[in-house]
């Protein structure tokens, strides 16, 4: 091998992250059989009865699995198309704004709820849309009686994927907006000079420039499809929406954590890693077919 | 090539370190000549052996001197001194579900600490896992006689609870008789103002609740007044067999009132076990409490509210079910002080006969366990025969969840006595040297407390005839016992569950059941299901393991 221009601290470099990916994603791998046993702690992975697929049978025998798994596809897919769309539609309209220091004030104001964690966050959405809060008195001036937002199982798939796009959309517009900064300007230019409205360079320039960063956080996004958002869930519900906001992690963490039924909880978990990982392998599929986008 | 592959090995090399020593967990104590006196429950170690735990820990205790931590203060110090036992902390939790989930973890990971304070389920998981102690011997033999006597109160209940073929794995706790029924609190101020009497049954508490609401209680112009407050966020509807006690702001005195038990194994009508919350008298319960939630007398927020203290504390709500200690020792100090007026007083809710029928609970449910190669089991009981011999020495300005392994030992009748006897120290009938009684522990110091927060008249309990600030540690606990535990000296009419431990088919199949309860009885609560889901839930409940749990419990009951 041609050593000129290779400098071995780049492996270095790469050593945290392979020490991070060992530990807490290779390692954890082997956990997975605790899904075709009766686990027990005292005796460990090891030692334990193998019970088969028994509990996966219990698994699907219950009411709560397929109540969970459409919980959990359903708010995943509307949060992945939310916070693929608003972002978009946001930095397009931002772009458009000619008065620059306005333009920076607001990119900075719409991020920051980014950075606020869901534990303080919910606690300010229960209070905002609780039974005395501000919403509830906007609405009774119209003349609707106060809605426990929270309480509503109809209701709560939307309160979820709202306030999480709400949450979010700042900072996922920061990408489009680095992707719209590429564009060659000469382009709008060039463009204006043959008579194109606003409208029309967007069509025509602004979407084409960006298109491939379009296409590559959705194929992003798609791999997080089961991942609906624990913290968020975890500290918005309650058992009055389990039918509509339980989902797979909630679910786990609860009868993993809470009620010692390890391997039921992993059995779970694992038919989640497989759902995720064939949808993984659709998105590297689609995205490589359609924007000849290839990580090997 | 070749300083890539040397990368590479480095690499593995690294990682293979890390592995290593993570998996290096339990480390052995390495003292191996310490010795003790054979027999004596109080006998010091000849070298000071060390003892790891996990601790739960209170954000909201303010206690400690600077300086002083959960791991190094005067009770562990003290412990240290007289029995050469330094406790080390090797992880931390809050108090509550965050320490339940981190036990669950060690649990999980077979990672546990010397000794540590667990629940009902964790134990049977434990023993189920094998990864506890046998400590018969270290109790027959270390155990102290106070502590035997305090155990044997319970005529083998508690006893019973921690024995598993033949082995004591645990050594159980004992609570006050007094913390497992629920009682109504209420403020009495209110009540005056709005010209009430006190409600003693469900019509009355549905006319008050009404007041409540409707008639501006707190003056202030608003209609922002709630009359009875429900279970937060996460809180229980009910107490049940497996959490009986210590449940505050659950609605147990309205189902009581209904002679319906939801969560306990009870004898049904044809002698064979039942389960109380497939019951027709549960439904007439759940019934009721649907109606006062539609009219709007129970707090419309609960099981979504984040706390369900604040709304007393701040003086919102006039009416919550809860413990004799929920008093004090709960959410009234801060009230009190937001309000000096608020006159918290606690009352039975009475059923349609006009008598008190609440459920009752289990006298044991922490239990201390040790891990199962550590080498000085006994240790951990002669850090409670001290803690009960000598807590009444104890500065009570240092909180004494800050006792390493605390666990709660009190006569069953402790609270009783208590109440019965600072009735008579009030009158100037006893006096605190007549009240040393050995296992009433803290009987002493509260007769010399009690006269210095409890103003005249002795016999009118009102807030205004107290003073909190002479001494706060004092008042709450006063305060709790002559307020709280005065409906108890009525008679009334105990109900208790079959058992208050999980059968096999439960460890696999309960969580579901359990699940598939809570969330229907709220939803026919709050008004997000008909009534009639009851039924179905009923059936529900039986055909997904319920009747083969009942076989299991009707065996055990023989």
């Amino acid at each position: 091998m041609v050593n000129k221009g290779f400098a071995k601290h780049y492996y270095l470099m790469l050593l945290p992250g392979f020490i991070w990916l060992i530990l807490f994603s290779i390692v954890p791998m082997f956990g997975i059989v605790m899904a075709f046993q009766d686990y027990n702690p005292g005796l460990g992975i090891l030692h334990s009865e193998w019970v088969g697929l028994e509990n996966f049978k219990y698994m699907f025998s219950l009411n709560d699995s397929g109540t969970i798994l459409f919980n959990t596809v359903f708010i995943a897919i509307l949060k992945i198309i939310g916070n693929l769309l608003i972002p978009l539609i946001f930095a397009l309209l931002l772009n458009e704004l000619r008065i620059n220091y306005l333009k920076r004030w607001i990119q900075t104001i719409v991020y920051l709820p980014h950075f606020i964690s869901w534990v303080i966050l919910s606690g300010i959405l229960l209070d905002v849309f609780g039974y005395t809060g501000p919403v509830n008195q906007m609405l009774s001036v119209f003349d609707v009686k106060p809605i426990l937002f929270f309480g509503r199982a109809d209701l709560f798939p939307a309160l979820v994927v709202g306030s999480d796009v709400w949450k979010e959309f700042g900072f996922n517009t920061i990408i489009y907006l680095a992707a719209l900064t590429s564009i060659n300007p000469a382009l709008y230019e060039a463009a204006a000079i043959d008579g194109a409205s606003r409208l029309q360079r967007m069509k025509n320039i602004t979407i084409p420039g960006i298109v491939s960063a379009i296409i590559l956080l959705s194929v992003l996004s798609l791999g997080n499809v089961l991942n609906a958002g624990f913290e968020q869930i975890f500290n918005l519900y309650n058992p009055l929406v389990y039918s509509s906001g339980d989902i797979i992690d909630t679910w786990v963490y609860r009868t993993g954590l809470v009620n010692l039924q390890f391997s039921l909880a992993t059995a779970m978990g694992l038919l989640k890693s497989v759902v995720s990982f064939l949808m993984i392998t659709i998105s590297y599929y689609l995205a490589s077919r359609f924007a000849n986008y290839r990580i090997f | 090539m070749k300083s890539m592959r040397k990368g590479i090995t480095l690499t593995l090399i690294t990682v293979l370190l890390i592995l290593t020593a993570c998996g290096n967990g339990n480390t052995a104590s390495k003292t191996d000549n310490v010795t003790q006196d054979p027999n004596d429950p109080f006998g010091k170690y000849s070298d000071i052996i060390t003892i790891n735990i996990g601790k739960e820990v209170d954000s909201a205790d303010k206690s400690l001197p600077s300086g002083d931590t959960p791991e190094n203060n005067t009770y562990t110090r003290y412990v240290k001194e007289k029995l050469n036992i330094e406790t080390k902390i090797i992880w931390q939790a809050g108090v509550g579900k965050d320490y339940t989930q981190k036990v669950n973890l060690s649990i999980a990971s077979d990672d546990l600490p010397d000794a540590l304070v667990v629940t009902d389920t964790q134990l049977r998981q434990m023993v189920k896992s094998n990864q506890l102690a046998d400590l018969t011997e270290a109790y027959e033999q270390y155990a102290s006689p106070t502590l035997k006597s305090i155990i044997e109160t319970t005529e083998g209940l508690a006893m019973k609870s921690v024995t598993f073929d033949g082995k004591m794995y645990a050594l159980p706790n004992v609570t006050a008789e007094s913390d497992m029924q629920h009682i109504m609190w209420i403020r009495k101020d209110w009540l005056e103002k709005l010209n009430l009497e006190v409600p003693r049954n469900i019509e009355d508490l549905e006319k008050v609740a009404k007041a409540f609401v409707e008639q501006d209680p707190d003056g202030n112009g608003k209609a922002d007044t709630i009359g009875i407050t429900g279970p937060q966020s996460g809180g229980l509807l009910n107490a049940d067999f497996i959490n009986p006690n210590n449940n505050n702001y659950g609605f147990d005195p309205v189902f009581g009132a209904y002679h319906s038990y939801p969560g306990f194994w009870l004898e049904g009508a044809d002698g064979k076990p039942t389960y109380g919350s497939i019951e027709p008298e549960t439904k007439e319960a759940l019934a009721k409490l649907r109606d006062l939630y539609a009219k709007g007398l129970i707090d419309q927020e609960m099981s979504i509210r984040k706390d369900a203290q604040e709304l007393i504390k701040n003086g919102t709500s006039g009416i919550y079910f809860g413990l004799w200690w929920a008093g004090g020792y709960g959410p009234l100090a801060d009230a009190i002080k937001n309000n000096p007026e608020a006159n918290w007083q606690a009352y039975s809710l009475l059923d349609s006969n006009g008598e008190f029928t609440p459920h009752m609970g289990t006298p044991s449910n922490q239990y201390l366990v040790v891990r199962k190669d550590y080498k000085y089991p006994e240790a951990a009981i002669k850090m409670e025969n001290l803690l009960l011999r000598d807590e009444s020495t104890f500065d009570v300005n240092v909180g004494i969840g800050n006792y390493p392994l605390r666990i709660v030992f009190a006569p069953m009748d402790e609270m009783y006595v208590t109440y019965n006897m600072m009735k008579e120290v009030m009158a100037g009938t006893k006096t605190a040297e007549e009240l040393d009684i050995p296992g009433y522990k803290l009987l002493k110091a509260d007769a010399e407390n009690i006269k210095k927060v409890k103003l005249e008249p002795y016999d009118n309990m009102d807030i205004q005839y107290w003073d909190p600030n002479a001494d706060n540690g004092a008042w709450k606990r006063m305060y709790s016992t002559m307020v709280g535990i005065a409906p108890l000296m009525e008679p009334y009419k105990k109900t208790y569950s079959l058992t208050y431990s999980q059968t096999k088919t439960m460890e696999s199949k309960w969580a579901t059941l359990d699940k598939m309860e809570k969330e229907t009885f709220l939803k026919i609560i709050m008004g997000a299901a008909p009534l009639d889901t009851f039924d179905t839930f009923v059936e529900d409940w039986k055909k997904q393991g319920g009747d083969e749990i009942l076989a299991e419990v009707a065996e055990l009951a023989k």
